[in-house]
């Protein structure tokens, strides 16, 4: 017994050291000695002097505990979650919910052992009736490091498997809980892809029409978006939610490629400055309350964090059904005093709310949800629009709002019931009098049988002198922009070249009248952005809009002014992101535009509000919008959450673009990776790629990390984006205009201001 | 102005290649040649070692890589490049690049933008039709409508029917295509839609651009072409005379070419082949002055049996059947005119230094084009080796020209990249009769011989060319 | 019947293989100054053999450079070093490498003497029909078989095409022995068949050069 004890401290001893790190910590030097002497004497002791030295010993033990908990760093917390003495999923359906069955899993038998699927119920009691409350449980099972569970890394056809089982509670009518545990999603390419399902997770779950309770303990970039999108969102207080791991950004940070990894002082720092603690998330708002776990961390044993955890699971769920149902005055009564019982101690297993949501309650729901998303990270970025303008704004999209509700809605659709009526009238009275003056024009025609010569010789003549043409429209080879790689008197190397024997190309020629194609193989050389802000619209057409909202430094990142000033500096640019309206072939449209030479085209929370303008204004003109990505490395890791947001954030936008009937179009140039392929890139209905070009979720360093395999050559080309479902077409640069305008004659919904 | 300090980059092979070293010397003009692995016994390679010097040949990597082309010249110092024809002659991004490098050289040649703008054939029949020139009936803009191409093969079909035409046809063309790709006739309207669009989605695919020409697709008919030379900045723009192309092969490659064009002196037409003749001369040199025309050029027309020339293209390099026209051709009353070696010492800015008034013309020349190919097989190439090559029966005779770049004291292995042609043999006389007597014996004494791989004798296309002597400049 | 054994040891007897590297084009050349004559070099390596050999040197024209690297693990035997910073004509000798016979090689070269070989009729450059030459590409030559009559080839030379029907047993295709663009002379071989008939002796080969060649 006394046996146990001993060996259960020194577990306890280990544990910490693990979560520490090897850091040269002077309490746990006291209880290794303390420790060490015990068990030298241990033989010695009588039973009773044993006991009494283990007492003493465990309450160092809790003492010193209680020290180390509140000196913990966040990269101490990160270990905390990684620790495969860490609650999981399983011990929550154990503990928190009193009934449950894993669905498509026997074992280490499943489609994805990382994601567990479970029908669960809670049951409360009301005087003397039991009521069972059915849950849909969706999580990622990290299983205590058994290998199988990949850590928590959930594969493409595991999010796929997570997002049919949310469609079957909307089916039935029951709410969602998602536990996200994951250091982020699998990152393979196979059918679907990482990025491609994601982005279907996110599209989807914006509209779901159940309640949505998501709890984070490790929540891992894109792999915890991809359940993780809710009407409210949990936390453990010792869990993270960031953009990428402390490691993955000091790697980044560092420019540690290839050599020596980045140091542990430098990953504290990423650690610390990424904000990823749940007091963080709290404090920028992007959760919506904090479960207390003991200290250090929950692990198994800790079986009040379980009822505590029933309790604020019970009460979140409850909010949100009783935040949408009813009528206004009764529903905001019924929360307040809820909320009034709450503080005076309310036992959520003995009240009942029902969870199922009429029709309208439903839609309010949605409608919730997308407004919560859509206040996000509205501080995070530099607004320099002064307030008069921005009022004027708001007045004009006001205005506008309504000029367009009525010039295309309302007029167009009785000018097209009076057209077709005259139509039908024409067509019918022109047949009639055709027959009858048939006989009739004949005789005439015979008569002046003259003025056939006469039309022979103007035929003639269109045949044989110069017709009018304006050469203008010939596009072949004349560029309004010119690279300034043309301007370089020298040869270029295609790097199909071994392959495809393509012979060496003079620079201004490929740059220039080649578009950067080699005409050989049509390998398409990386062009800069200005070649299709110049080449695809119409000349003169392009007017940026929103120019002033500026990216910043909300997580006040050391050292990532200076850089993003820099980045300013260089481009000219004020984000990433470029907003304008245009014209192709005379139709308007709205294009935001991911520009890769601002900081590798990263996303962040500035990107993501002039996305979500640009998508809004796009909708209020009934215009096609089309997201041109010239390049993007993924979400700007420096600003943390603050740039993950942006994914569900503009998924949801555009989302809603393409619910109002318009025609969301995606081109994809040189590379685009990651968080923003992941989601409101990768949702639309219609991606194109530019060929040559790369589409996917991580890079090929990544995926040799992450799976141990380096991935084959061509592994992200836009051929295999389109083998496996990603993107609908590949496009040559030269015809990127032709396409678009192609495009946006066939493709997108019903509510475009030109059809 | 002194050109002597000049060295032409001559960037072909073979015949044109030995023709452009000959101009060279004759002119006192410095040049280097380059050749490939598979050309090495080519007899240009001989004469550029022979007459060279140290830096006066190269072997490069192939003649279609205009780098090696570009390092050669910085390497061997040259100041001009000479394309001769086929390869860069007619590619306006290579005399661009030639004149644009930071070390620019002379393009012997037309300026790039007359080449670029007289080898885009939608430009070439714009620019005649803005001067009245005539061009075949059918469109002179790229047709992108449906319903537009369809009314317009249909007035062509009507048109061809009042022409008194029996079946009439109509070529469809991919406006951007070249070199014979994408053209597709039709014979019946109701045919039209289905060629059309098939013609389109071709054109789309190969060259980005759906748009199409139609145009009446004329048979029956004799070609003919103007030879244009102009000066640098085209101060000073003549012609030498006109020359018949019309003997081809089955594949239309020119294989007889004789100079003048037509001879109402001795041969009756259905029409009056000297005003033909006079027009299409001066409609080519109008169009010449048009675009300021700056080196030698050959305007292509087909005439109809009963008289009618249509321009059909503009070759803005020298031909392989230049010196057909150089042969009839007198300059202040002098033979032995070079139009190579004129386009050399124009290209490097020495002036013309003559006019219209000083160039007359003598007699008939004809130009055979002997090449290893079996005529009786639609003209398939012959591979082999020549062993025999000889036509020293026939003397010295003043009135016979050889180019060829085979030798004639080695065999020779016919290498298999190229055209198999071996030699242009050139035969002037002072009227029809006499020029054709005088072709017979030269086709008679020459000597040909060789064995292919598998033992079987050589075939060539003498005996071809005997056949149609008698009927030449004949409509 | 193959004698393998004894074949064996006559490329046992001289087992190494001479190359010339010469300059692909015009250019002035660069050596890799950190070579010198007997340093080890490795051909193409990684998984996808996505990186390249050693680097021989380069050679710049037009103010490119490219470079030239090992094909083959091997050693370098000369260098042309008088034309260091030199320009130089395409086709000029510039380097000598050797190397050991791979497994694959020696695999070749018994092969040659087993297989049914298809020669070249003529001289002339060689393709597959493009539906062959797409499956040779992604799947390998062997997943092509051939049969008596079958048009296999397009013999291209004089700027003409014209197909080739394969002739011989039936069989699939264990080798191919020409390449893009190259010229071929009459009766070298194009491709090695392997009939079904000889399937056992051809792995028998293969099985003999595995256990009995040393790769290092």
């Amino acid at each position: 017994m006394d046996e146990k004890k001993f060996h259960q401290l020194q577990e306890r001893y280990n544990y910490m050291r693990d979560i520490l790190a090897g850091k040269n910590n002077e309490n746990l030097r006291l209880l290794a000695s303390r420790m060490e002497e015990l068990a030298g004497r241990m033989p010695g002791l009588a039973p009773a002097e044993l006991k009494e030295a283990l007492k003493t010993l465990e309450d160092l033990f809790n003492f010193v505990e209680k020290k180390i908990e509140a000196e913990l760093t966040p990269m101490d917390k990160v270990r905390i979650v990684r620790s495969p003495q860490r609650v999981c999923l399983r011990d929550i359906l154990e503990n928190v919910y009193d009934n449950y069955t894993e669905i498509g899993s026997q074992g280490e038998h499943s489609l994805d052992p990382a994601i567990l699927i479970a029908r669960a119920y809670i049951t409360r009691r009301r005087g003397k009736r039991t009521i069972n409350q059915s849950v849909m449980v969706i999580g990622h099972e990290k299983g205590h490091g058994e290998e199988i569970r990949n850590g928590g890394s959930a594969t493409p056809w595991g999010n796929a498997k997570a997002l049919h089982y949310m469609k079957v509670a909307e089916t039935e009518n029951i709410p969602i809980h998602t536990y996200v545990f994951t250091p982020g999603a699998f990152p393979v390419e196979d059918t679907p892809g990482a990025a491609q399902q994601i982005a279907k997770n996110l599209y989807d779950m914006g509209n779901i029409r159940v309640p949505v309770l998501s709890v984070f303990s490790e929540g891992g970039s894109g792999g915890a978006e991809a359940i993780g999108l809710a009407d409210r969102r949990l936390m453990f207080s010792h869990g993270y939610y960031s953009v990428i791991s402390p490691e993955g950004g000091a790697a980044i940070e560092g420019n540690v490629k290839k050599g020596p990894r980045a140091t542990p002082e430098l990953i504290e720092t990423c650690a610390e400055q990424l904000r990823l603690t749940a007091e963080d998330n709290l404090r920028l708002g992007y959760i919506d309350g904090i479960i207390q776990e003991p200290d250090l961390g929950a692990r198994c044993h800790h079986y009040d964090f379980f009822r505590l955890l029933r309790q604020e699971v019970l009460r979140a769920t409850d909010e949100i059904v009783l935040g949408v149902r009813g009528i206004v005055p009764f529903r905001n009564m019924a929360l307040r005093s809820r909320r009034k019982k709450t503080e005076e101690g309310l036992n959520m297993d003995t009240v009942h709310v029902r969870w199922n949501l009429s029709p309208s309650a439903q839609e309010r729901l949605v409608e919730r949800r997308h407004r919560k998303f859509r206040r996000y990270s509205l501080s995070a970025f530099k607004d320099k629009r002064n307030s008069g303008n921005r009022f004027r704004e708001r007045i004009c999209d006001v205005l506008s709002e309504l000029f367009y509700c009525i010039r295309y809605d309302l007029l167009r659709s009785h000018q097209q019931k009076i057209s077709n009526f005259f139509g039908e009238i024409h067509s019918e009275t022109s047949f009639f009098f055709k027959n009858q003056t048939a006989p009739v024009r004949r005789l005439i025609g015979r008569l002046f049988s003259g003025t056939k010569a006469r039309k022979n010789d103007a035929a003639e003549k269109q045949l044989t002198t110069l017709s009018d043409w304006s050469s203008d429209q010939d596009q072949r080879g004349h560029w309004a922009y010119v690279s300034p790689k043309a301007k370089e008197d020298k040869a270029v190397i295609c790097p199909n070249a071994a392959t495809h024997g393509c012979l060496d190309m003079w620079a201004p020629d490929l740059y220039g009248e080649f578009a950067g194609v080699c005409t050989h193989c049509g390998h398409h050389f990386p062009m800069e952005y200005q070649w299709y802000l110049y080449n695809v619209f119409d000349r003169g057409s392009v007017r940026e809009f929103n120019s002033d909202i500026e990216c910043g430094n909300p997580n006040n990142y050391a050292g990532f002014d200076v850089k993003i000033e820099k980045a300013k500096a260089a481009t000219g640019l004020k984000s990433s992101c470029i907003t304008f309206d245009a014209t192709l072939n005379g139709i308007n449209l709205v294009v935001a535009m991911l520009v890769a030479p601002f900081r590798g085209g990263s996303f962040g929370a500035a990107e993501g509000e002039k996305f979500i303008l640009a998508s809004e204004r796009a909708s209020r003109k009934r215009q096609p919008f089309l997201a041109y990505v010239h390049g993007t490395a993924g979400i700007r890791i420096q600003e943390g959450v603050n740039g993950v947001i942006q994914m569900p954030r503009c998924t949801m936008a555009v989302r809603r673009y393409i619910d109002a009937g318009g025609l969301y179009l995606v081109v994809y140039d040189t590379n685009s990776y990651a968080g923003p392929v992941a989601s409101f890139l990768g949702c639309s209905p219609y991606q194109f790629g530019i060929r040559s070009s790369n589409v996917g979720f991580a890079g090929p360093g990544v995926i040799q990390e992450t799976t141990g395999v380096a991935p084959a050559p061509h592994y992200h080309s836009v051929y295999k984006a389109i083998a496996r479902g990603h993107i609908q077409g590949i496009w040559d640069r030269r015809e990127a205009r032709f396409n678009l305008h192609q495009s946006m004659m066939t493709m997108g919904g019903r509510n475009l201001y030109y059809k | 102005m002194d050109i002597s300090d000049n060295k032409v980059l001559i960037a072909n092979r073979g015949e044109i290649a030995i023709r452009i070293i000959q101009a060279c010397r004759k002119l006192g003009v410095d040049f280097v040649c380059v050749y490939t692995a598979e050309d090495a016994h080519s007899g240009h390679v001989r004469l550029a070692r022979e007459l060279g010097g140290p830096s006066g040949l190269y072997r490069i990597s192939s003649y279609h890589d205009a780098n090696e082309l570009m390092a050669v010249a910085d390497a061997a110092e040259a100041t001009a490049v000479h394309p001769g024809y086929g390869f860069f002659a007619e590619d306006y991004r290579f005399a661009r690049r030639v004149m644009q490098r930071d070390r620019g050289i002379v393009f012997i040649g037309p300026s790039w933008r007359v080449i670029r703008e007289l080898g885009d054939k939608i430009n070439t029949k714009r620019l005649a039709r803005s001067l009245g020139v005539p061009t075949v009936p059918g469109s002179d803009r790229p047709i992108y409508d449906e319903l537009e191409a369809e009314e317009l093969a249909r007035s062509l079909f009507n048109f061809q029917v009042q022409q008194g035409i029996k079946n009439p046809l109509v070529l469809i063309k991919a406006s951007a295509g070249g070199g014979g790709m994408g053209i597709e006739e039709v014979q019946d309207l109701d045919l039209f839609r289905s060629v059309y669009r098939r013609v389109r989605n071709y054109a789309a695919r190969q060259f980005k651009d759906e748009g199409v020409l139609i145009e009446q697709r004329i048979r029956d008919f004799n070609h003919l072409e103007v030879q244009i030379l102009g000066d640098r900045n085209a101060r000073n723009i003549v012609h030498f005379g006109t020359r018949n192309c019309s003997i081809q092969s089955t594949g239309l490659q020119k294989r007889v070419e004789i100079a003048p064009g037509f001879d109402p002196s001795s041969l009756s037409y259905n029409f009056n082949a000297q005003k033909l003749m006079d027009d299409i001369t001066n409609h080519s040199l109008a169009m010449a002055r048009k675009v300021g025309y700056d080196s030698v050029g050959t305007w292509e027309w087909i005439v109809t049996r009963n008289g009618n020339p249509y321009l059909m293209e503009v070759n803005t390099r020298i031909q392989v059947e230049n010196g057909v026209s150089a042969a009839i051709a007198r300059v202040k009353g002098q033979s032995g005119v070079d139009l190579i070696a004129e386009q050399i010492r124009t290209g490097l800015g020495d002036p013309l230094g003559y006019t219209q008034k000083d160039i007359s013309f003598e007699g008939v020349g004809i130009e055979y084009r002997i090449i290893a190919e079996d005529p009786a097989n639609r003209f398939t190439p012959w591979v082999g080796r020549i062993e025999k090559f000889d036509w020293s029966g026939l003397g010295n005779e003043p009135w016979l020209q050889m180019y060829t770049h085979v030798p004639t004291d080695t065999p020779y292995d016919i290498p298999t990249e190229f055209d198999p042609n071996l030699a242009l043999g050139i035969v002037w006389g002072k009227d029809l009769d006499e020029v054709k007597a005088r072709g017979l014996q030269f086709l008679d004494k020459l000597r040909l011989e060789g064995v292919a791989g598998n033992g079987a004798p050589m075939k060539s296309n003498l005996e071809f060319l005997r056949n149609k002597t008698p009927d030449i400049l004949k409509f | 019947m193959l004698d393998i054994s004894s074949l064996l040891e006559e490329i046992k007897a001289s087992p190494y293989v001479e190359s010339r590297i010469t300059a692909p084009h015009c250019g002035v050349v660069r050596f890799n100054e950190t070579l010198t004559p007997g340093c080890k070099l490795v051909g193409p390596n990684g998984i996808w053999k996505e990186k390249p050999g050693t680097l021989l040197a380069s050679i710049e024209r037009e103010r490119c450079p490219r470079n030239i690297n090992a094909l083959e693990k091997g050693e370098l035997v000369e260098v042309k070093s008088d034309l260091a910073g030199q320009f130089v004509e395409a086709g000029t000798e510039i380097m000598r490498v050797r190397h050991f016979l791979s497994r694959d090689e020696v695999l070749q070269i018994l092969l040659k003497q087993a297989l049914h070989l298809f020669n070249a009729p003529e001289k002339a450059k060689y393709y597959f029909v493009p539906s062959v030459d797409i499956k040779i590409k992604n799947t390998g030559p062997k997943s092509v078989s051939v049969h008596d009559g079958m048009e296999l080839f397009i013999i291209s030379r004089m700027k003409r095409e014209t197909p080739l029907r394969y002739s011989g047993p039936d069989g699939v295709i264990y080798a191919v022995y020409f390449s893009m663009n190259q010229n071929i002379d009459a009766g070298q071989p194009l491709i090695g068949v392997c009939p079904p008939t000889q399937v056992s002796q051809i792995e028998d080969v293969s099985m003999r050069v595995q256990t009995e060649w040393p790769e290092d």
